[in-house]
């Protein structure tokens, strides 16, 4: 790595310096180096190996994969220059009202007792509009009255939990029909993390669609110059996000069999964190599905080896704020020195 | 329909005290800090249902919609128009002394329900807290645990997880607080903490930390949680990994209907159940007690319910 590093400092041009050291690898060197650390902590405090352990391997990935469907969306959006902090919310809201068509009739109390047994379609297609209801709403405000993001987004994650709260009254909705519970059990969270991650990475690098989407983060005005539609842009891109956060909800609330108000709380800031992690830049033009799945697994390497050691969750949250400054502020340096040069 | 029938039932409680007020013997005041709360829509049920029976009792029961202000306005109101007494179930358990202070110069009884004032202590002679002490939820749940631990011939020494909720809450702190009480009594000294971690009451949070857990291969007897639904997290994830649930001990706290689906199906053992309705029906009687002058506890305790599948039964329809 080391002689990698030297040829790419006598390379004149930035591009050059961009395609042999991409700034993916940087985040996997981060997430090498932080899984050695536990690796020796775990032969030295708990006399055993951290990372041989394939159960250990899997939930590092299986804990992070709902909120990694997420952060694919929200990664975009970040990219266009804007912000989602209403995933969270619509996660609730939408795997409120999913559950609430998915139950099974052997339940005496289910919210719709004329509609349960329904086929696992139906509670699909219906979280699935409840997202992207919810990303249409905030990719028209923020493309037509011209609404910060950051604002547009804030509302819907208010109202979105109170649609949660509202549509059962803060009960929960639980006993889903074996199909719908079919769809998140065991190792298919990552499955779908993968296949969705893999499909937007292509997305962003190869289509029309993704060279949009950076030329508007890049710069807005250059990008309207040059013929995009920026307005339609947005809005696609919020409904997006939208979209993947209920396919969030539905994994996560087949997962745990109940769909509640209070779930998915904090999950927006997570994904965030993730794809900031991940070297995507919240000056927007800048970012990639592959460094926001590296992000992912930062975060999972954390919480399993901080349990693992039995490090109290005080601590977790400490650690993981400054893993998120930590990474950014090296990413910032970085930029600087390519500037420079 | 159903917010139709909601609607509908809602009118039919505001138009209640307007058709037979003024008749009545007794009509009661009642402000409850939320409406759209379940567990406080059980004990605002079990007010009214519990009132119905008692012969020439009126309530007038408001939604103070978490509202300090239109909590303490709605209290005025009832002080105006002479009710015979007044339930509260303050929004704000601190902002109670300013309650007590105008029922008081009103003399009118006064009984807080569920919530517990900050000032109970002081509390004038004609008011009075209805309610559950939480440090018996935590020691229930543990003392059944232990117990079963010790049936299950595991009494010369047990390994047991917890799972903590809200590290910012009163009540996860406190239930936490009461495991380990237990475990500092000689009878359950057996029982020792591998370790314990906060899921923030939640169940997908849980999942994960159990299935954490389960890598490192450690061997444990018991899982104590704070509640049913971190619980069953647990358990999810103990099956995942195709972990014999039977043979470990999982206990929570509140007695879901979730809970009880567990419990049925063998695997959550131990939960406790909070008597919602029970604190409402009590709250009536010793209000109603106090308009005739008789003398009550300044606190009267409902008691938790420890939960077993041998008399689960009995709670199947009351959360």
């Amino acid at each position: 790595m080391a002689e990698v590093a030297g040829v790419v400092k006598e390379t004149p041009s930035a591009n050059a310096r961009r395609r042999t050291w991409p700034p993916e690898l940087n985040i996997f060197i981060g997430l090498v180096v932080i899984a050695a650390i536990f690796e020796i902590l775990g032969w030295t405090l708990q006399g055993q190996s951290f990372l041989a352990n394939p159960a250990r391997l899997q939930i590092m990935i299986l804990q992070v994969a709902i909120v990694g469907i997420i952060a694919v969306g929200v990664t975009q959006v970040i990219i266009t220059g804007g912000i989602d902090l209403s995933s969270g919310s619509v996660v609730s809201a939408s795997a409120m009202i999913a559950m609430s068509f998915a139950q099974t009739s052997t339940y005496a109390r289910a919210v719709y007792p004329t509609l349960t047994d329904l086929p696992v379609i139906v509670p699909i297609l219906v979280g699935l509009a409840c997202g992207l209801v919810a990303g249409l709403i905030n990719g028209l405000l923020i493309a037509y009255t011209k609404i910060p993001a950051f604002i547009a987004t804030l509302g819907m994650m208010v109202s979105a939990r109170g649609v949660a709260d509202w549509y059962t009254k803060g009960k929960p909705v639980s006993f889903p029909t074996d199909a719908y519970a079919a769809i998140g059990a065991g190792f298919r969270p990552v499955l779908i993390f993968l296949v969705i991650a893999i499909i937007f990475q292509l997305i962003l690098r190869y289509t029309l669609y993704g060279k949009r989407t950076y030329a508007i983060g890049s710069n807005e005005n250059a990008a309207r110059v040059s013929g995009i539609n920026v307005e339609r842009h947005l809005v696609l891109v919020y409904a997006i996000a939208g979209l993947l956060a209920a396919v969030a909800a539905i994994v996560v609330s087949s997962r745990n069999l109940t769909a509640q108000a209070g779930m998915g709380f904090g999950y927006e800031l997570d994904a965030i964190a993730m794809a900031v992690i991940g070297g995507t830049s919240l000056a927007g033009g800048r970012g990639s599905i592959t460094g926001t799945v590296l992000g992912a697994l930062i975060f999972g390497v954390i919480t399993s080896g901080f349990t693992f050691l039995r490090v109290d969750a005080f601590y977790q949250e400490i650690i993981k704020g400054i893993i998120i400054v930590g990474a950014v502020v090296q990413d910032v340096y970085r930029q600087r020195l390519r500037g420079r040069i | 329909m159903k917010k139709l029938l909601l609607a509908g039932l809602l009118g039919a409680l505001l138009a209640g005290p307007a058709m037979t007020g003024a008749a009545s013997a007794a009509t009661i005041g009642v402000t409850m800090a939320q409406f759209d709360d379940n567990f406080l829509t059980v004990l605002r049920n079990g007010m009214i249902d519990y009132a119905k029976t008692v012969p020439d009792t009126t309530l007038q029961v408001e939604d103070a919609g978490d509202d300090v202000n239109k909590q303490l306005s709605q209290i005025q109101n009832f002080a105006a128009s002479k009710v015979d007494a007044i339930i509260v179930n303050p929004v704000d358990t601190d902002a109670t002394a300013a309650m007590s202070k105008l029922a008081a110069d009103a003399n009118i009884p006064l009984v807080y329900v569920n919530r517990q004032p900050v000032n109970l202590d002081t509390l004038p002679a004609n008011q009075s807290f209805v309610g559950s002490n939480e440090t018996d939820s935590g020691t229930l749940e543990a003392k059944q645990v232990c117990k079963l631990l010790k049936g299950a011939g595991k009494g010369s020494g047990a390994d047991i997880y917890i799972i903590e909720g809200k590290l910012d809450n009163q009540s996860a702190r406190q239930r936490t607080q009461d495991v380990h009480d237990v475990i500092g009594t000689p009878d359950c000294s057996f029982m020792k903490v591998i370790d314990q971690q906060t899921a923030n009451y939640q169940r997908d949070q849980a999942q994960s930390l159990m299935a954490n857990w389960l890598t490192a291969g450690t061997k444990f007897d018991a899982v104590v949680s704070n509640n049913d639904e971190m619980a069953i997290g647990a358990i999810q994830a103990m099956k995942a990994a195709g972990m014999d649930t039977k043979s470990v001990i999982i206990g929570g706290i509140d007695a879901t209907q979730d809970a009880l689906a567990s419990m049925k199906a063998g695997d959550l053992k131990v939960t406790v159940f909070q008597d919602a309705a029970g604190q409402g029906k009590g709250a009536v009687d010793t209000a109603l007690a106090l308009t005739k002058g008789q003398k009550v506890e300044k606190a009267v305790w409902v008691p938790f319910q420890l939960v077993t599948p041998e008399n689960m039964d009995q709670y199947m329809s009351k959360n």
